[in-house]
């Protein structure tokens, strides 16, 4: 029996260490560097607390999006969600925000990339390696995802063992520790630091819920996504709580605070050589992998955007040989260029954090309306039963809402941005979509009508309005 | 789950399901051993000060293993209804 029903022609060969390579590659550059803003504003109590609470948030997260994947196997992901579930307002918000999210961290990965590559040959520009990094790695997604992700494996595993050899090392004394850098850094903003640090929680998880994205591409996405994406979240838990521990007793916090390269900088601080080369290795690895599994994530959200015609359907076009969205993997380039000389990268940055923070609230909603359309639980509709729903899904909800509203201390304006662009997205979708959207066409996916909607087909019969 | 009539298949994606379940299983200890070390390490230096809200770390710790092990034992259900019946690994 297959459990792929037909919905273009990606080509469909994606294992579970694929999503594992996608959705860890996005988010361990979070714990290279990024995450230790917590630390400038709640010390490493706060920056403990953040870690938890952003983590307990993408699991249940990670949970919803494993049953939304493998339930609808589609390219789009929260966006194909939203727009099964909730409502083309909602799916294009989402769809923009996905976008959004990840081309603004594929650019922003890039120019780290070219500022690397110029620490260590002076004599390159940043400009002109930017440009090469983001037409490589658009070129190796153009030829065929399994390549893709497959050198986003490699990568991202070498990134992953960095850590791991660096805290076995350090929690069995190899490396001469300071762990009166703690208590010295604990609190230094008092209890508001505590709350204000949740902000930039998400830095260690953030675009997890991206391996869910590559779905419609896997040979057995009931199987590969939600196994994929839990191992890539434990992976993530666990290098979050390694990195944080390892940083904070090698680099005293009022440093840590305010460190371009976190984990680098705490292996120059062991003075073990082994470690720093490594450590330097997996920052720029990480760099690249998470650039990369940018590039298909959102060339996946545009090409789903345009196959239900919500952007020009021309970039839907599916690559007569590769059988990738070429002209959507073609697309990210302008964007990403503009994104990386916009000359803002640290509101791009927070633009990023909001975008994903809104599809938090939105990825968990999704699934409770998916449960409420179809509670019935067979191999086709839902082959991956999450558990402890929709429970976890409000919680998830009040975690992401609670995260979001701390970004009120210190970017507000980006708030208020963030707001009016998916506001003004999420009205004219719907208006646009009003008259012209055709209704979901459940039959087509294997799936049987959804609950309430033979009422509401009668109803319409005895308006008279309908087939007529 | 389904069964089917050839027992070497079966065989090999029972054995191949030991494998997964051994995969997450072997993750999930790691995740609580090291949450635990980095718990016990940063709580007992900075406790004069953490004792306060000690219970915040608790409970969110507490929350994010449990609900990660109950999922993936819900993935490991679930590979093992469907097994049979996607031909998963074929």
């Amino acid at each position: 029996m297959s459990e792929n029903h037909e919905s273009g022609s990606l080509v469909k060969t994606l294992r579970p260490f694929h999503v594992w390579a996608l959705g860890v590659g996005i988010v361990l550059v979070g714990e290279y560097m990024g995450w230790n803003f917590t630390v400038a504003k709640g010390g490493v109590l706060g920056s403990l607390l953040a870690m938890l609470v952003a983590g307990t948030m993408y699991v249940m997260i990670s949970l919803c999006a494993s049953e939304l994947g493998s339930a609808t196997k589609l390219a789009g992901g929260p966006y194909d969600w939203a727009r099964l579930f909730i409502g083309p307002g909602a799916a294009a918000s989402v769809g923009l925000a996905v976008y959004m999210e990840y081309i603004a961290l594929e650019a922003a990965d890039a120019i780290v990339v070219a500022f690397i590559a110029q620490s260590i040959f002076p004599e390159l520009q940043v400009f002109p390696v930017t440009l090469l990094v983001i037409a490589l790695l658009t070129f190796v997604n153009y030829r065929g995802v399994v390549a893709a992700l497959t050198l986003n494996f490699f990568l991202t595993m070498i990134a992953f063992i960095a850590i791991v050899v660096f805290f076995f090392a350090t929690a069995f004394g190899t490396v001469d520790i300071h762990p009166e850098y703690l208590f010295q850094g604990a609190l230094p903003n008092g209890m508001i630091g505590l709350f204000a640090a949740l902000q930039f929680g998400p830095w260690f998880y953030l675009g997890i819920e991206g391996a869910a994205m590559c779905a419609e591409e896997c040979k057995h996405p009931s199987r590969a996504v939600p196994l994929g994406q839990q191992a890539g979240m434990i992976t993530l838990l666990i290098g979050a709580a390694m990195t944080l521990y390892l940083c904070a007793v090698l680099i005293p916090a009022d440093l840590l605070g305010v460190s371009v390269y976190p984990l680098f900088e705490a292996a120059q601080n062991s003075g073990v050589f082994i470690f720093i080369a490594l450590l330097g290795l997996g920052t720029f690895l990480t760099c690249v992998a998470s650039a990369n599994g940018c590039v298909c994530d959102s060339s996946r959200s545009w090409f789903a955007l345009s196959r239900d015609h919500y952007v020009s359907s021309w970039f839907s076009a599916v690559h007569p040989r590769y059988n990738t969205p070429y002209r959507a993997v073609i697309f990210t380039v302008p964007v990403a260029i503009g994104f990386a000389f916009s000359g803002f990268l640290d509101q791009v940055i927070t633009f990023s954090i909001i975008s994903g923070l809104l599809c938090y609230v939105l990825i968990p909603f999704s699934l409770i309306r998916f449960r409420n359309l179809f509670p019935e639980t067979t191999s086709k509709v839902r082959p991956f039963v999450g558990p402890l729903q929709p429970f976890i899904a409000y919680f998830a909800i009040a975690i992401a809402i609670t995260i979001l509203s701390t970004l009120f201390w210190g970017y507000k304006y980006n708030l208020i941005f963030g707001f009016v662009f998916y506001g003004i997205a999420y009205f004219y979708f719907s208006y646009k979509h009003k008259t012209s959207k055709a209704e979901n066409n459940w039959a087509e996916m294997g799936w049987p009508e959804p609950k309430g909607s033979e009422n509401a087909r009668m109803g319409m019969e005895v308006m008279g309005v309908g087939d007529e | 789950m389904l069964e089917t009539n050839d027992p070497a298949l079966e065989s090999k994606y029972h054995s191949k399901l030991n494998g997964d379940t051994v995969l997450v299983i072997g993750m999930l200890v790691l995740l609580v051993g090291v949450e635990g070390f980095v718990l016990y390490k940063v709580l007992s230096e900075t406790w004069e000060i953490a004792e306060n809200f000690f219970s915040l770390y608790v409970i969110f710790v507490g929350l994010m293993v449990s609900i990660e092990a109950i999922g993936c034992l819900s993935v490991r259900n679930s590979i093992k209804n469907h097994m049979l019946e996607f031909r998963y690994y074929d």
